[in-house]
């Protein structure tokens, strides 16, 4: 299992140039045939974040209601969930059957399968780059100054790259082998979603065991990690329920990933 | 093959003697390619439903049909310049092979070692991405196998030129005819120097002006005395006018291994 491990390292560190301008590649073929082309990476996102701020704090009225009088505006709040978020719905849709995105980097052209994962994470990650330039004009537009507990940002960033990349690597290789696994996963982005702390804070539920159940979905330990640094003023280490749930979810993909990667590496060639 | 290949091929047969003649000579001693005792099976399940309960080992009858070897403990070594013609009938594993050599197979058993910059002429029109225009395939592909920028940019002119794609360059490749995309497999293939080509039926590309090219194109690269070729076909004559070595494969194991004379002597006597 570790040489596994330790292949998908050393395959991700021999061919990161490639990887590299593999994933600016993915960038200009996504923009591609659009006269709006880079302004999409954004407009979708926003439309998005309207429609929830509209729903949520318009239509049901619980948004700046549970606010403080005085304190950041929800909206804050709320982008600063929603946007880690449309990183991971990009990683739970095409980032977990990548191996049908790229055949030819599989079976026609020599070319390590861990960095086809880490070719789309890249990608996906610089328009996550992108949006979170927004997030912090929002942050600054809303009034509010710059202190430490932004420093968790670029590491809630790298922890995010890590985990959603050995994510897409795992289920790639089974989405590639089997079609239900790619369905299955798709099917289950919508109940990571609600089942998760975007739009609401777990916290907030009176059930102490469904708050440790919604701790172990992955989504919300990053929507609340990016929220404490944001909104909260807090550190994201400072919940031990969190970061718990969190830390082994992460210890139980690594391990998944290195099993199904010696298992299958060798015959997802043969079966694309 | 395509009528049009055949077509060549006769032309080519009446030059056969001057072919002869440009074989080149030297070959080092230096191995590149070396299989030991090389054995790909496949696996075959009844759906994909079997194939994944397979994963977890589990093989219940009928849903796992059983294996088949597509090479069957093969063993060979081809050295530095040499040029090797696979002589067989449909199955008997040649493009398994080449896939072995050019690494997007690995072998079930047994190892296979390769040493230099594989450029592979195996299914011209697959590998690249429709969405992207020529000219960003070509860069793609660059970098794909680890070209520098000046290298590429060194390259790209003569990709062009090669496959004769004019304006059609910086259109999206999806709206290419298949024999355009063709001739930018090929003019790719052949545009970067490889040190292992691997070229599997690939010349029936284009018309009688463009196939004359691309052969004109290989004989020049095998000249190259560094250069490796893995020839796959099934007509005798093309294998006789690019190869000095035959190995004939039939179901996966090697049967016949010699000069190319008398390779394609035993091919045509016993298949």
């Amino acid at each position: 299992m570790l040489s596994a491990l330790a292949t998908i390292l050393k395959d991700n560190w021999e061919w990161r140039k490639q990887i590299g301008r593999l994933a600016l590649f993915e960038l200009v073929k996504k923009s591609r045939g659009a006269v709006l082309s880079w302004a999409w990476f954004f407009i979708k996102p926003a439309m998005y974040i309207f429609c929830f701020w509209f729903a949520l704090d318009v239509g049901l009225r619980t948004g700046s209601g549970m606010t403080e009088a005085g304190g950041p505006p929800y909206i804050l709040w709320l982008c600063a969930g929603l946007i880690p978020w449309f990183f991971m719905q990009d990683m739970l849709g095409s980032g977990v059957d990548v191996m049908h995105r790229y055949p030819y980097l599989v079976n026609k052209i020599k070319f390590p399968l861990s960095g086809i994962s880490t070719i789309f994470t890249g990608a996906t990650m610089i328009v996550q780059l992108m949006l979170m330039v927004v997030l912090f004009v929002i942050y600054f537009v809303c009034g509010q100054a710059p202190d430490i507990y932004l420093v968790q940002v670029p590491i809630l960033l790298v922890l995010m790259f890590v985990f959603w990349d050995m994510v897409s690597i795992l289920f790639s290789q089974l989405s590639a082998v089997s079609k239900d696994v790619a369905n299955l996963m798709h099917a289950m982005s919508t109940p990571f979603f609600w089942l998760s702390g975007v739009i609401f804070d777990v916290k907030s539920i009176p059930v102490d065991w469904i708050q440790v159940i919604l701790y172990f979905n992955p989504i919300t330990f990053f929507a609340s990690a990016f929220r404490d640094a944001f909104y909260d003023k807090a550190w994201f280490w400072e919940d031990p329920l969190m970061l718990g749930g969190f830390a082994v979810v992460f210890v139980i993909t690594l391990v998944l990933m290195a099993i199904v990667y010696k298992k299958l590496h060798e015959e997802v060639a043969d079966v694309l | 093959m395509s009528s049009n290949a055949q077509g060549a091929q006769g032309k080519a047969d009446g030059k056969l003697s001057d072919a002869r003649d440009l074989h080149k000579t030297s070959v080092s001693d230096e191995v590149v390619i070396r299989f030991d005792g090389v054995t790909k099976t496949y696996n075959l399940y009844k759906n994909d439903r079997g194939r994944f309960l397979g994963i977890f080992n589990y093989k219940k009858k009928g849903v796992f049909l059983g294996s088949v070897d597509a090479s069957k403990d093969l063993s060979f070594e081809i050295k530095k310049g040499e040029a090797v013609a696979f002589l067989g009938r449909n199955g008997a594993g040649k493009s398994t092979t080449l896939k072995m050599v050019t690494g997007v197979t690995t072998p079930t058993s047994g190892t296979v070692e390769v040493k230099g910059r594989v450029s592979a002429l195996l299914e011209l029109t697959a590998g690249f991405d429709m969405q992207l225009t020529g000219r960003e395939n070509i860069n793609l592909r660059g970098q794909i196998l680890g070209l520098t920028k000046a290298e590429i940019a060194e390259i790209e002119p003569a990709v062009i030129d090669f496959a004769e794609l004019g304006l059609y360059i910086d259109q999206p490749m999806r709206t290419y005819s298949s024999g355009m995309k063709a001739r930018l497999g090929f003019a790719f293939a052949v545009a970067i120097d490889p040190e292992i080509l691997v070229v599997d039926e690939a010349l029936s590309v284009g018309d009688r002006t463009f196939q004359k090219k691309c052969i004109a194109r290989i004989r020049e690269i095998m000249m190259d005395e560094n250069v490796t070729v893995l020839f796959v076909t099934h007509t005798s004559s093309v294998a006789k006018e690019f190869c000095s070595r035959g190995i004939v494969l039939d179901q996966g194991t090697k049967v016949f291994d010699g000069g190319i004379e008398d390779a394609t002597a035993y091919y045509e006597a016993n298949y």
